[in-house]
């Protein structure tokens, strides 16, 4: 039962299968009946598919046979039309075929047209394909010509910028081509020539900056001047403004008296007037004199490539080389300031170029970097310095040098470089420039002192008198109501040691400018340096000219004169140095000026040598002298020589009677003392070893000469006897042996009233010894002549008596 | 003291103010030259010692100022002069033509038997001559004088002038000596009055 059932069930799907297929085969078209008719196949039931389906066909054979009877009638109808219609149809088809005769005869030469329309249409297309290939190869080979002309044209970014789209856009697009294919190889080569070509042109770069350094940093030097002249116009003060120009006019009035130590100096310490600024040309900046697109370019470049670092460390390398030539001084540099200034030119612009760099580039070079270039440059820089300023001689080149280091320094601070260790070499430097104004002003000083005519300036017109006392701060009333022609008291050396004074101080000012010190160091730098000119250098030359050999008294007058009027000449000084250097009045100086003791020590120096001269003259006269020692004979006057002596002394102290009187009276005392001593060591020197009273006689004529000379008052001032004390040991001594007065000698001595007080026992004993010797000479004679033999007794008793007395004095 | 010389002659320098004096004995007494002008005050002297035959001679030269105004002091010392030196400015005529003012000097205040010489100074500066040298030598042979062109800058005919003046009163002294002599031969009572003169080239011979 079970069986069955499942049977019934099987073939009811079976038939409705069948149904559907059989539905399928007469409603689908006849290229996808094989689906359908496999399913059948694929199953188990075909046969009964058969079976159904002859079945079918007999229904549908007998509905056909209905219907054809149905229609019969219609149907014979309809033959019989048709075999009318083949009648007609054979009309027709002849018709037709006449018809298509005469088209296929007509439409020969279309079909010909035809084929060539066919044959133009095939080659247009094949144009067209290959039109369109072209038109992705086309960019390729254009981008790639552009390539090649950009290198040709060494446009090198264009270039790699050209090569980065060929390679990444196009190239990828037509990558089949073997043209293409080379494209892709040569484009490493392409792309390292950029980097050589770049690299060269950096090269180059470095280079023109390399020797457009000493331009760059002249432009940059310049205007950073102008800039300061700029600021000087805006910061004028009127007041040394004034001065200044007060100073010029006066150099323009004795322009033909005057000659200016420093014309350089003074000519650039000049204020500029504002018509002469607008004359100045413009000054073209750093960028206008070098083209910097290589190094952006090629940086650029580098960074597109990937090799940024490289081109880095390699530009930082190479600049840093350049910075130590740079900072390599030329050996003779010191020799002339363009020396200098080329090194400083050079330095300048290179530290202009770096800046300029570093604020138009990103990270080529950077701060840190920059710091570490100055500070060598900036240690080298002062090194060189410190070597080439040793050697200059000239400070006039020293000024000016400091003027250009002022300039430097103030020009790279402008690009934010520190400078302070400039301006603290500068400080020394200015110890340098001192010492080396010292040593010209030595100079000018021995020319001052050696070219003087030692004679007081005579003026014959009030004119002259005016340009004496504007050059020298000279007041006498008593002089200026005299007369022309009259004389000022000192000599042309002194207006002119007074303004070179001056000139001195004004060189030292001129160091201080712009060195950013304060008014009171300035005026302290000054004093100490203008007392180093006073108490060193001008000293040194009064006491050279005052210690020259073959120096006259005429110049040894005149130098006295001279140096007591600059003495009072150096509270002028004083205020001149306040005035210049703005200092307040009220302002304690730390530094005094010495110059007083300077003109002091001048004028002891002077005294002292004219003392030395006035003897060293009596000695030459005392070399003459020709005593005859064993002379009997009484003369009536003074030797010749002392004549001599004494009229020279008198008309010297006649014929300087502008020698200050103290220092007159103390020259006439020394040479009197000096006279003196002089002829008492001729008296009782050792060579003479006999002398009989005729010499004494005459040498007593010459000191009475001497004593004359001292009671004429050839110096006015002196207390009556006061010179006359010189000779006053003489005197006594010749007084004795004269009148044979040992009595009263011998009696006496001691005694505080005595009056022999002066006479020394042992001069007196030598003194007798010389008698006694030449009578012991004549011993035979006298023994024949009783007043010579008393006379030899009593030589004997005295020289006794005196040993006795130099014994006693002695215990 | 014992003499370093045998004879002492005495010679003067006169001339016009700034014509060489000093610089002419300066040169001759130190063999230097000063181009400074320095006008001399008063009088002043040099020594030096010359050896003339075998003698050795000092030589005492005064220099004079050549102002107007020292000329009281420096007249006082023309007496006492063996040789006088005359000095003028070839480059100045005035003080060419003031020699002759300084001879008539010398005739009234000068002893008669003074030895003269003139001198006609700075003749290196020929480019501003103003003197001829046959104008000086005519002076000189009018005057019966000797003459020379000097320079006390270059040293030219300097020592010439001093030897030759100072050779001239030795040759005087000599020719005295030599008349003395004969006097003294011819009787004693000269001999006395000759020491009694007490010149001291006579006193010196004697010893």
């Amino acid at each position: 039962m079970e069986r069955g059932k499942m049977a019934e069930a099987e073939s009811l799907e079976t038939a409705a299968e069948h149904e559907r297929i059989l539905r399928e085969i007469e409603s689908t078209d006849t290229a996808c009946i094989g689906p359908t008719l496999r399913s059948v196949y694929d199953g188990e039931e075909h046969g009964r598919f058969m079976e159904k389906l002859e079945t079918r066909i007999r229904n549908h054979d007998r509905e056909i046979e209905k219907m054809c009877n149905f229609h019969y009638q219609g149907f014979v109808d309809s033959i019989t039309e048709l075999l009318k219609v083949r009648g007609e149809a054979q009309k027709l088809k002849n018709q037709v075929t006449d018809t298509n005769r005469k088209l296929q005869h007509e439409g020969k030469e279309l079909v010909i047209a035809m084929e060539e329309l066919k044959q133009c249409r095939l080659q247009q297309r094949n144009i067209s394909a290959t039109v369109d290939k072209l038109m992705l190869c086309l960019p390729v080979l254009e981008m790639y010509s552009k390539l090649r002309d950009q290198m040709k044209t060494k446009r090198h970014y264009p270039a790699l910028k050209t090569l980065e789209h060929l390679e990444h856009t196009y190239l990828p697009q037509v990558s089949h081509y073997r043209f293409c294919k080379v494209m892709v190889d040569n484009i490493p080569k392409l792309r390292e020539e950029i980097k050589d070509v770049s690299m060269s042109d950096l090269k180059d770069f470095l280079e023109s900056i390399r020797k457009h350094s000493d331009k760059i940093g002249e432009t940059a030097m310049k205007q950073a001047q102008q800039q300061r002249n700029l600021d000087n116009i805006v910061l004028q003060q009127p007041r040394i403004g004034s001065k200044r120009k007060s100073k010029k006019d006066a150099y323009i009035i004795f322009d033909t008296e005057i000659e200016s130590t420093s014309p350089k100096s003074e000519q650039d310490s000049g204020i500029l007037d504002v018509e002469d600024e607008e004359d100045d040309e413009e000054v073209p900046g750093a960028q206008d004199l070098v083209d910097f697109s290589p190094v952006y370019r090629c940086l650029h470049i580098y960074s597109v490539l990937g090799a940024r670092e490289t081109f880095e460390n390699y530009y930082r390398k190479q600049r840093r080389k350049q910075a130590r030539l740079v900072l390599q001084p030329p050996s003779n540099m010191h020799e002339t300031l363009d020396g200098y200034r080329k090194y400083f030119n050079q330095i300048v612009g290179f530290f202009v170029v770096e800046d300029h760099i570093l604020h138009t580039t990103q990270g080529l070079v950077n701060r840190a970097y920059i710091d570490e270039l100055w500070e060598m440059a900036l240690s080298k820089t002062i090194a060189a310095l410190r070597t080439h300023s040793s050697y200059c001689s000239d400070p006039n080149l020293v000024l000016d040098l400091k003027n250009l280091i002022v300039l430097f320094a103030d020009t790279l601070q402008v690009y934010g470089f520190p400078v302070n260790q400039l301006f603290d070499m500068l400080l020394e430097i200015r110890d340098q420039y001192s010492e080396t104004l010292l040593k010209k002003w030595a100079g000018i000083f021995r020319n001052i002192l050696d070219s003087d005519n030692y004679s007081p300036i005579p003026v014959t017109s009030e004119e002259m008198y005016k340009k004496v006392v504007g050059q020298f701060p000279f007041q006498d009333i008593e002089l200026e109501k005299q007369p022309f022609p009259k004389k000022f008291p000192f000599s042309e050396f002194v207006p002119k040691v007074y303004n070179q004074i001056k000139e001195f101080i004004y060189a030292c000012l001129k160091f201080s400018e712009d060195l950013h010190l304060s008014s009171t160091e300035v005026d302290d730098m000054i004093r100490k340096s203008t007392n180093l000119l006073l108490t060193r250098t001008l000293s040194n030359s009064l006491q050279n000219v005052i210690k020259r050999k073959n120096i006259g008294l005429t110049e040894l007058v005149q130098i006295i004169i001279n140096t007591t009027h600059l003495e009072k000449s150096c509270k002028y000084l004083e205020e001149f140095i306040t005035n210049i250097t703005n200092v307040l009045p009220e302002t304690v100086h730390t530094t005094k000026l010495y110059g007083t003791t300077t003109f002091k020590d001048a004028r002891h120096a002077a005294e002292e040598e004219i003392y030395t001269n006035l003897n060293q003259k009596i000695d030459q006269f005392l070399q003459l002298a020709d005593y005859d020692w064993m002379t009997g004979d009484l003369g009536n006057k003074a030797s010749d020589y002392l004549v001599d002596l004494i009229a020279f002394l008198r008309s010297t102290f006649a014929v300087f009677t502008h020698l200050p009187g103290k220092v007159a009276q103390t020259a006439c005392m020394s040479a009197c003392k000096h006279l003196a001593t002089s002829l008492m060591q001729l008296l009782l020197e050792a060579e003479v070893r006999q002398l009989t009273l005729g010499a004494l006689q005459q040498f007593n004529l010459d000191v009475r000469e001497c004593e004359q000379f001292a009671r004429s008052g050839p110096v006015p001032g002196f207390q009556e006897d006061t010179l006359q004390l010189a000779f006053i040991d003489l005197r006594q001594l010749l007084d004795l042996f004269i009148q044979w007065d040992w009595s009263t000698y011998l009696a006496d001595y001691g005694q505080p009233n005595c009056k022999y007080l002066r006479v020394n026992p042992v001069t007196a004993l030598t003194l007798l010894e010389k008698m006694k010797d030449t009578s012991r000479k004549n011993n035979m004679f006298a023994q024949f002549r009783k007043n010579e033999r008393d006379k030899q007794k009593l030589i004997d008793t005295v020289a006794k008596q005196l040993r006795g007395l130099i014994s006693s004095h002695h215990s | 003291m014992a003499k370093t010389y045998d004879y002492l002659f005495k010679l003067l320098l006169i001339g016009d103010s700034g014509v060489g004096k000093t610089c002419l004995l300066f040169r001759f007494s130190e063999d230097a030259f000063n181009t400074t002008f320095i006008s001399t005050i008063g009088i002043d002297f040099k020594i030096r010692t010359i050896e003339l035959d075998g003698k050795k001679i000092k030589l005492q030269i005064w220099d004079t100022a050549g102002q107007e105004r020292f000329r009281t002091i420096t007249t006082a010392y023309y007496r006492g002069a063996m040789g006088i030196m005359l000095v003028y400015d070839i480059t100045n005529e005035k003080s060419f033509d003031n020699i002759k003012n300084w001879i008539r000097n010398i005739e009234e205040h000068a002893s008669s038997d003074v030895e003269r010489m003139i001198l006609g100074n700075k003749c290196d500066m020929n480019d501003k001559r103003q003197v001829s040298k046959e104008r000086g030598e005519k002076l000189a042979i009018d005057y019966g004088i000797k003459f020379l062109e000097t320079s006390a800058k270059s040293s030219a005919n300097v020592e010439e002038a001093f030897f030759t003046l100072a050779r001239d009163i030795m040759t005087k002294l000599n020719r005295k000596m030599n008349d003395s002599n004969s006097a003294g031969a011819g009787g004693p009572v000269k001999i006395t009055e000759n020491r009694s003169k007490k010149t001291s080239f006579f006193r010196c011979s004697l010893l």
